[in-house]
């Protein structure tokens, strides 16, 4: 009996004994604080957050590598509770839902074959990519549904995934297990971002329409009677509906698929339509706005571009400021349109609604006299965006033999040569590129070789065999001193302060990988007749050059926005027919200024900037169709447009009016509502 | 040297503890829904039954038997299989962390698993010395752990296929665990 006692007790002693010992040997430290944490959260594991589980969550947020609103899952509650916890305050951030990217079932697409093996998709995709003839179209075969850890998604009557937007705690887990990549987070902030790639579902009009706007979706919102919310569709990518509504030379319009059954359908006076309507209520339709955060952003320019660019970066955040030379916002809407195209009333809306939206405006400030992009840099902003478009508004404004220099080192060829030749303008400086511009290129190179310059450099395009030269020229030339640089562009700029230090130059005959070359350099000459839009960023310490830094100064680089889909080339800060975008149309300029706005988004974010991958580009293979199977005719609506004795009485007034709402409606529904090859297959009259 | 190898297949396969024997159910059924958690909580096992095995046997034949106490068994043998799961948890935590992440969540786990418990008990009845005790340990989680693993991979197929609905779970997970268990009386007869 003793025995026993005495055994088991003491094996307990000793075992008790020896995890004390152990519990003090063997001390690792928890932070309480994450042992709550980890409690505070949701316990779905679900991976949302980007970390392995809550309890690798609960460790990022109290390290501080993660906000208090990390878990996407939880909600504002969770968040407020985990803030709580930490005595932090949280930041509201964006919702981000879930969104099908496949809007025709499988009753209504093209199928190659019927399915009928393992009821899930990730086994449907693995014959042929699934039944659809349609690359990107849903399987229909609920994957995302069953996954959905908070049975947000249900399967439609058509087969397609339907978000319960209440219930949808944006984790991506659909967007994870779909085997197509279909159904994916979004977010209006995303919309703003994004371009189409081969990747998703696109309508021939959204990828003709160089801002990008998602127009099947306005259209059918305009048919069901929700104008509002085409409004706020239009706006997601192009922030003046009444101006393009009015203006816009409608590249969709052309590619509308109706054509190849009567004629397309009429998106410009629709859109024009629904933003009227806006207007005349007077009560805008809001806009998201991503949550402060804390960075500016100045924009030079107050055209088209400038205000595209500036919105969007309002929209995201970020604090951006409109520097503009003339006394009005505008640019080349207020001073080179006609007012019975677009009357002063209707811009006024338009601009506005930006100034409204949060964008700050600063009139009568020219680059290069009242501040500098290094002035600005200095300022504390975090990226100076360049949108100033042609040299020829800039010389509308100046004082005559001045030469133009608003960005630091560039000038325009022919305007240091004219003013050279009237001897009002020395030799610019001792490092010179010059880059394009024919044998007036070649004359400037020349002058800076006989009055002493240090190195002079040409860059050209296109290979030596097919350079604007005789081979005897160029080797003359050569043999003056000019270095020559053939199949290269100038992709990047760097300096300090208001002075040019550095140049990129890359070579183009490379595909993947090209040669960078820095070069020292203070002048750089362009033949080009508009400036680029260019983003000037302060420098970080460890670049390719380390840019010699005095107290007071700060060294820069500049970001080239990635163009857009009208860009066959996208190399260099000047590119072949000029500049990023070339402004055939208002809404190219927004386009751009959209593209530029993303692009300084993804450098703040330290994303690359480079446009995103598959983007649909001129000469991109587009899966399409070429006919299509019977659809009922239904004429086009004509346009109003005011009779003709009062356009001859009042020389403003609108050459077109507006579509009422009976013919908005019934022009919407004209709308095939296509997809990359599905569309609505109507079966007798539309109407 | 043949008889271990004996003794090995026989723990390993032909007396399966878990397809055979029935011992650790709880977590043949619970932790075999992913194949990463189900290879963490092998080699869990493998570790724990037979580091357990090792102490019992001492406990048995050093403690227990110079006394003549050998009814406590089951009482001294909790007792201590519950004490050193605790330590070498603790231990791992702070001494070999990657270790510990990986085996985690699954050491608190075997604490209460039978399986350990039983095996130490087998090695008691059967008269193991203590290298015996140790293979036949080492044996018996191994064959956990295999069975462990073919049975998550049987589970990962089937929640891709078909199952009728009122089946789907555990149910069908038992059904599988049953004809795997038919598998495995496949080599009875095959070492005694």
């Amino acid at each position: 009996m003793l025995e026993a006692l005495l055994a088991i007790g003491g094996l307990g002693l000793v075992a008790g004994l020896g995890l004390a010992v152990a519990s003090r040997v063997f001390y690792v430290y928890v932070d309480p604080k994450i042992v709550a944490v980890e409690e505070a959260l949701p316990g779905a594991n679900c991976g949302g957050c980007g970390y392995p589980g809550c309890s690798g969550a609960a460790g990022a947020i109290v390290r501080g590598a993660a906000e208090p609103n990390v878990c996407v899952a939880g909600g504002s509650s969770v968040h407020t509770a985990i803030a709580g916890l930490l005595g932090v305050e949280i930041k509201e951030r964006e919702p981000e839902i879930a969104r099908p990217g496949c809007t025709y079932g499988l009753d209504s697409a093209d199928l190659k074959y019927e399915y009928d093996g393992f009821r899930g998709c990730g086994g449907a995709v693995l014959l042929d990519g699934g039944a659809k003839v349609c690359p990107v179209g849903c399987l229909g075969l609920g994957t995302c549904v069953r996954a959905c850890p908070f049975g947000a998604l249900s399967m439609g009557p058509d087969n397609l995934p339907v978000v319960d937007e209440e219930l949808c705690t944006g984790c991506g887990t659909c967007e994870r297990v779909c085997p197509k990549h279909i159904i994916t987070l979004s977010s209006s902030t995303r919309r703003a971002l994004r371009e189409y790639t081969t990747d998703q579902c696109s309508a021939p009009c959204q990828r003709a329409c160089p801002a990008g706007i998602n127009v099947p979706e306005y259209i059918r919102c305009i048919g069901e009677g929700d104008y509002r919310e085409a409004v706020r569709i239009i706006k997601e990518t192009n922030p003046f509906p009444s101006v393009c509504g009015r203006i816009c030379v409608h590249p969709c319009e052309y590619e509308c698929r109706r054509n190849l059954v009567d004629q397309g359908v009429a998106i410009n006076p629709l859109k024009r339509f629904a933003s009227d309507r806006e207007r005349l209520s007077g009560e805008r339709v809001p806009a998201y706005r991503a949550p402060e955060t804390g960075r500016r952003i100045a924009v030079i320019g107050g055209g088209a571009e400038g205000l595209t660019a500036s919105y969007f970066l309002n929209r995201m955040g970020h604090e951006s400021v409109v520097y503009e030379g003339s006394s009005r916002m505008g640019g080349l809407l207020r001073y080179g349109l006609p007012r019975n195209r677009l009357p002063s009333d209707v811009l006024d809306w338009d601009i506005e609604g930006v100034r409204e939206a949060g964008v700050a405006f600063e009139t009568g400030q020219r680059l290069g006299r009242d501040m500098t992009v290094g002035s600005l840099l200095e300022e504390g902003y975090d990226a100076v965006l360049v949108a100033l478009g042609g040299w020829d508004t800039q010389m509308s404004q100046r004082t005559p033999g001045e030469v133009l220099k608003p960005l630091p080192g560039v000038y325009l060829l022919l305007d240091f040569l004219l003013a050279f030749r009237e001897g009002k303008q020395r030799v610019l400086g001792k490092r010179v590129v010059i880059l394009g511009g024919g044998s007036a290129a070649l004359e400037a190179a020349r002058i800076h070789i006989r009055e002493d310059a240090r190195e002079v450099h040409m860059v050209f395009r296109v290979p030596r065999s097919r350079a604007p030269f005789s081979e005897e020229v160029l080797e003359d030339a050569e043999e003056q001193g000019i270095q020559l640089h053939f199949e290269t562009a100038v992709t990047r700029m760097m300096g300090r302060d208001d002075e040019l230090t550095h140049l990129e130059l890359t070579r183009l005959d490379a595909l993947h990988d090209a040669p960078r070359e820095i070069l020292a350099a203070d002048t750089f000459l362009t033949g080009s007749g508009r400036f680029p839009e260019l983003v000037y960023v302060p420098q970080a310490g460890g670049g390719d050059v380390e840019i010699e830094s005095r107290r007071g100064t700060v060294s820069w680089e500049t970001l080239v926005p990635y163009a857009g889909p009208c860009a066959t080339e996208a190399t260099g800060v000047f590119r072949p027919g000029e500049a990023n975008a070339d402004y055939r149309a208002v809404v190219e300029a927004m386009g751009s200024g959209r593209r530029a706005s993303a692009t300084i988004q993804r450098y703040l974010s330290g994303e690359s900037v480079e446009g995103p991958e598959h983007m649909i580009r001129a000469n991109t293979r587009v899966l399409s169709l070429a006919e299509l199977e019977p659809v009922s005719m239904a004429p086009r609506e004509p346009v109003p447009v005011p009779p003709e004795e009062e356009l001859r009485a009042d020389p403003f007034l609108e050459v077109e009016s507006t579509y009422d709402e009976d013919q908005a409606r019934r022009e919407a529904k004209r709308c095939l509502q296509c997809g990359l090859i599905c569309y609505r297959r109507t079966e007798g009259p539309v109407h | 040297m043949s008889d271990f190898l004996l003794l090995f297949v026989s723990a390993a396969f032909v007396n399966n503890v878990v397809l055979v024997r029935y011992l650790g159910q709880c977590p043949f059924l619970g932790v075999s829904n992913r194949l990463d958690t189900a290879i963490g909580m092998s080699m869990a096992v493998v570790f724990v039954i037979t580091l357990a095995s090792a102490v019992t046997w001492n406990v048995q034949h050093y403690i227990l038997n110079p006394y003549g106490l050998g009814y406590l068994q089951t009482i001294a043998f909790i007792l201590v299989i519950a004490t050193l799961v605790q330590l070498v948890e603790m231990f791992l935590q702070k001494s070999v962390p990657a270790l510990y992440r990986a085996l985690g969540i699954f050491l608190p786990l075997i604490t209460t698993n039978c399986a350990v418990m039983g095996v130490a008990v087998l090695n008691i009845q059967n008269d193991y010395t203590f290298v015996e005790t140790l293979v036949f340990a080492f044996a018996s989680s191994i064959g956990y752990g295999v069975a462990l693993v073919l049975m998550t991979g049987i589970r990962e197929r089937l929640n891709t296929a078909p199952v009728l609905s009122n089946l789907t779970g555990t149910p069908a997970a038992l059904i599988t665990a049953c004809m795997l268990a038919l598998a495995f009386m496949g080599f009875a007869g095959m070492v005694q």
